[in-house]
């Protein structure tokens, strides 16, 4: 009997220590205390360097510390992780995307439309606050070679109207078949079509154009590879293609805790501009360096850590 | 970019995030090491106890042998679901792997202790405290050493894929790698430092159990 209580003893003060040890978080990983904010990012370059321009500028400016959430999957997956509390801010969240991925809604062509509904939406069904955008918008462009646009003089998708019986297209295959937006609603926008549209993975889009086996392909416009590999984005000059905005997006929860957090989030507003977004992702993609150290040198470029706010 | 070779490319990456890799080493280095701290804290005291026990060992060493069957990526997103995304997870994955070396060897270490010396020690008087400190651990520790050794270096591993539940660590760089187009490089810049640590670890506590072996201790008196 005195041996068993004896076990007891031992077992209950196991478990009571791994319980306080796992409790208040570990020092060094910024893991689970109190005054740590959780960033959720996806595992696309513009979404980490984001990520960590935010995260930079929070440990900077306030005295929290930060840890970042890094490679979710999808955009639902990152917004899964504010909803459940496994994370306080979503580093970049796309209007249009979340409009019609995450609230199963159509889209709408006017991004500031678009914006005030994900906007209500966000505060009023999951108690979120939808940020102002960063002042880029990521959308699908035309793209074909530097080479080929000086050639036939190409600008506009417009332009396109006399080469496209005979070009090769590459395109997103979630957007060949796509009703409304897809590429039925272009060819009746734009009036013509191309001699054959190929479904591709974005990612080898780039290259694929590039290397000449396409003559022309649908892409993201805030991508890296389009200033490395000297692609020309055509201007959408129909508006057919809504831009998607990004910004960030918080919790009310964290917000709430540490009002500071408010003003940290709106500091980038409208200070990235579309060809910085390239600038910075062509970093990444192109020449080897690391998101984090992307976005420390652009906030050191831009004297964000000059000012005393906080500190 | 693309005129230099693969091993350029790495010297270029390092130059250039060199601060970078070396925060998600330290990172990666501290995960793994609190998965197996608290691994032992638990699996140490939980071999002594089955050694003591022999009746209890079946069940506690089976329980162990059936959590390292399950992959540990299907481990880490079943603890996911319970503890959300975020290093604890990895922790948590770390900790329950962890165990099965340590419980295992702890109880070997404490089984191969000659009886003859617990008996000279029973016959001097010692309680059982000061049998466990002064006879059983100091000659099992090389064997529990081993044991501790065998979880970090399995720890660093699984430390790596860490990485899909946002806990960071090298993981992170190899994962960069191979999303960028011409990823090589990076993806070496995340593997190396993660072989790296696991063989350094390995040789450092190798060499560490070879001194709490106490037959080198004893060869060192005699010299």
């Amino acid at each position: 009997m005195k041996k068993i209580t004896r076990f007891l003893k031992v077992g209950i003060l196991l478990f009571v220590s791994t319980f306080i040890l796992s409790g208040c978080g570990f020092p060094g990983l910024n893991s689970s205390s109190q005054d740590t904010v959780r960033i959720a990012t996806q595992n696309t370059t513009e979404q980490q360097i984001m990520a960590y321009m935010i995260s930079d500028l929070i440990q900077h400016d306030t005295n929290l510390k930060t840890t970042l959430i890094n490679n979710l999957g999808s955009g639902s997956v990152s917004f899964q992780a504010l909803k459940n509390d496994n994370a306080d801010i979503s580093a970049v969240r796309y209007n249009g995307t979340d409009l019609t991925t995450i609230f199963g809604q159509d889209a709408i062509k006017s991004p500031s439309v678009t914006t005030r509904k994900v906007r209500k939406i966000f505060q009023e069904k999951y108690h979120m606050t939808y940020f102002p955008s960063y002042g880029f918008a990521d959308t699908y462009a035309f793209m074909v070679t530097g080479k080929l646009a000086r050639k036939e003089n190409l600008k506009t998708v417009s332009d396109l109207k006399n080469l496209a019986p005979k070009m090769t297209v590459g395109a997103d295959q979630i957007w060949v078949n796509r009703k409304g937006d897809g590429y039925t609603g272009f060819t009746q926008v734009y009036g013509f079509q191309f001699e054959k549209v190929y479904p591709m993975q974005i990612g080898l889009v780039y290259s694929a154009v590039q290397s000449g086996k396409m003559n022309a392909v649908l892409g993201y416009s805030t991508d890296g590879r389009i200033k490395s590999y000297d692609l020309k984005v055509l201007k959408d000059n129909k508006q057919f293609f809504p831009p998607y905005n990004a910004s960030p997006l918080a919790t009310d929860k964290v917000l709430k805790e540490h009002p500071e957090l408010k003003k940290v989030l709106l500091k980038l507003k409208g200070k990235i501009s579309l060809t910085t977004m390239q600038t910075l992702n062509a970093k990444v993609d192109n020449d080897l360096i690391e998101p984090q150290v992307v976005a420390k040198q652009f906030l050191e470029q831009h004297n964000y850590f000059d000012g005393k706010d906080g500190k | 970019m693309e005129n230099l070779n693969t091993f350029q490319q790495l010297a270029y990456y390092f130059s250039h995030n060199g601060l970078y890799v070396l925060t998600q080493f330290d990172r990666h280095f501290l995960i793994s090491i609190y998965g197996v701290v608290f691994a032992a804290i638990v699996g140490i005291p939980l071999g002594i106890l089955i050694a003591r026990h022999s009746k209890l060992s079946a069940t506690v060493i089976g329980i162990a042998n059936v959590i390292q069957t399950v992959p540990s990526l299907a481990m880490l997103s079943i603890i996911m679901l319970g503890l959300g995304l975020g290093v604890n997870t990895v922790i948590a994955t770390v900790f329950l792997y962890a165990l099965l070396p340590i419980i295992k060897n702890t109880y070997s270490g404490m089984q191969s202790v000659d009886a003859s010396i617990l008996d000279s020690g029973k016959g001097m008087g010692m309680t059982r405290f000061q049998m466990l400190y002064m006879v059983e651990l100091p000659l099992s520790m090389s064997v529990i050493m081993a044991g501790i050794r065998n979880a970090l270096v399995l720890a660093i591993g699984i430390t790596a894929i860490g990485t899909f539940v946002g806990a960071g660590g090298l993981g992170d760089i190899i994962i960069r790698g191979t999303n960028a187009t011409n990823g090589g490089a990076i993806i070496l810049a995340g593997a190396l430092p993660t072989a790296l640590m696991a063989i350094i670890s390995d040789l450092v506590l190798g060499w560490l159990q070879n001194r709490l072996d106490p037959v080198y201790k004893l060869a060192k008196q005699h010299k």
